[in-house]
């Protein structure tokens, strides 16, 4: 492999990681917070697709159908918190699986008759389609820098929130004691509406920012999720930090498996996330 | 306006099958400071929690500035400036002890604001110094500092201090009840459960017994001093 066969892979990679970070923070946040176990955090990553598709043709404009892409997805995550997720914070996990492996069904149908089975794409929106050129031979497209400087502006305002705002401390406090937080006069119901609504937001716009650079396909959600678990039991389980490197390492081993790897790449993720509960067994950062 | 800032009347609480609270009544005047005394295990801390709604009691009410309170969801009660220490004191193990009195802080429900945080680190010079540390890595003592800073960010019109000096150092214990008078000079209507009597005694203006899920005495601490080996009997272990 040359240096700038190896810089193209190495840039894929981290967008890929940033992309899967989008989508496994939503889920470790969720999780972190709320105790809750959404398996159907992957199917808003396709409903994200599948609507900014929609939007596009509707509107003509790939910006708009962003913006009003993302409120559908938030007014879905307050639906479903409120009036699915709200019955499930006394039980425990298998009863989690078993509403949120209904909504992959739900979802998975309603984007059949919808949409139907055929696969569709988005195209590039022209003022991002251009390459840059990274060597007389190499160039590379804008539309992927586009997407990880997307994710990398999420991540640092997230840290931000997180870290130094008082709804962030909320957060926080949430994840360590929630009955304290409460007593201290927190709404911790609208507290978790809003995480929820969040955290499935993240995920959908992780499959809005990609609809132009994959194909929009039923089952595309349920791939993302798998590598996305990946990516939260490399991390530890309810830590975005972790979720952030475990994510790059992710993206970035996938991408050169498939490449130096074709034979073997399918499973090299797995074997990564092996090895590294050999030695952190609660993953990189326990939360 | 009522003189009594909280009315307790027959509440039952039980856990499961096991019957704690066994129709629990009692009052607290405005800008009183009232003790809860008690051994282990006899519904003290089960009383505070019915209080707050923290756990929900099968009968009886909870009337708060004579409001009956008893539907409100936990939250909603703390927001009408109600303040809870709780036993163990309720640490973050991922805030800062900045963060820990930064989250609490808010005006009270009348946005009046009379502890702000300088206040706070002035009553308790010691968390000055441990503000970036986590709530977990403090000392009992810090803990309970911290849990009580916490409350009084809060504003709160109504403090309740569950365990107040459980497993404190003697030295660490008077720094609390330095504080306790300064929150009862305040004019914060205080409710202390802790077995202390010889302090209480002096601090609080009205003492409860309770024993069994009942209370089985309610008095001043003129009362108190009449009773006292009786109280003193149901208090050792």
């Amino acid at each position: 492999m040359d240096l700038s066969l190896f810089l193209v892979q190495l840039l894929n990679g981290v967008q890929y990681g940033l992309l899967l970070f989008l989508i496994a923070s939503g889920l470790t946040l969720v999780f972190g917070v709320m105790g809750i176990l959404n398996l159907a955090h992957g199917s808003m990553y396709m409903i994200g697709a599948y609507l900014v598709y929609y939007f596009t043709t509707v509107t003509d404009s790939f910006f708009l159908a962003v913006v009003i892409a993302c409120a559908i997805a938030m007014i879905i995550g307050i639906i479903i918190e409120r009036f699915l997720i709200t019955h499930l914070y006394q039980r425990d996990h298998l009863d989690q699986v078993l509403l949120t492996v209904g909504l992959i069904f739900i979802f998975n149908a309603a984007q059949g008759f919808i949409w139907g089975n055929d696969p569709l794409g988005v195209d590039v929106p022209a003022i991002l389609s251009s390459s840059i050129q990274l060597t007389d031979i190499v160039e590379y497209p804008v539309y992927r820098l586009f997407i990880s400087v997307v994710c990398i502006a999420i991540a640092v305002a997230m840290y931000y929130v997180i870290n130094h705002t008082k709804l962030g401390m909320m957060i926080r406090a949430g994840e360590s004691n929630r009955d304290m937080v409460e007593a201290l006069g927190v709404d911790i119901r609208k507290l978790f509406t809003i995480v929820f609504a969040v955290g499935v937001t993240l995920s959908a716009l992780a499959g809005i920012v990609s609809a132009p650079i994959v194909s929009l396909v039923p089952g595309m959600g349920e791939r993302v999720l798998i590598s996305c678990f990946v990516v939260v039991v490399i991390g530890g389980m309810g830590s975005i930090k972790g979720a952030f490197v475990a994510a790059l390492l992710v993206g970035i081993v996938d991408t050169f498996a498939s490449v130096l790897l074709p034979g073997m790449s399918s499973m090299t993720i797995y074997l990564l996330m092996a090895m590294i509960l050999i030695f952190k067994p609660q993953g990189l950062y326990k939360s | 306006m009522s003189d009594y800032i909280l009315q307790v009347k027959g509440l039952h609480t039980l856990y499961g099958e096991s019957h704690i609270l066994h129709g629990l009544s009692f009052d607290v005047k405005r800008g009183q400071t009232v003790s809860i005394m008690g051994r282990n295990g006899m519904g003290k801390s089960t009383t505070l929690k019915s209080v707050l709604g923290i756990v929900k009691p099968r009968s009886g009410s909870v009337l708060y500035k004579g409001e009956d309170i008893g539907s409100s969801p936990t939250w909603k009660r703390m927001r009408n400036d109600i303040a809870y220490v709780p036993e163990g004191r309720g640490m973050f193990h991922n805030l800062t002890v900045k963060e820990h009195l930064q989250m609490a802080a808010r005006k009270n429900s009348r946005s009046e604001e009379h502890w702000s945080y300088d206040q706070v680190l002035d009553v308790f010079p010691r968390l000055q110094q441990r503000l970036t540390n986590k709530g977990t890595q403090l000392s009992g003592g810090e803990q309970q500092m911290l849990a009580i800073g916490r409350a009084l960010l809060t504003n709160p019109d109504l403090l309740i201090l569950d365990e107040a000096t459980e497993g404190l150092a003697p030295l660490i214990r008077k720094e609390i009840w330095d504080v306790i008078r300064k929150i009862k000079q305040s004019g914060v209507s205080t409710i202390i459960v802790d077995k202390n009597i010889k302090v209480l005694h002096e601090l609080c203006e009205q003492h409860i017994l309770i024993v069994k899920g009942k209370v089985i005495f309610n008095g001043d601490s003129t009362e108190l001093d009449a009773k006292r080996e009786f109280i003193e009997s149901n208090l050792a272990v």
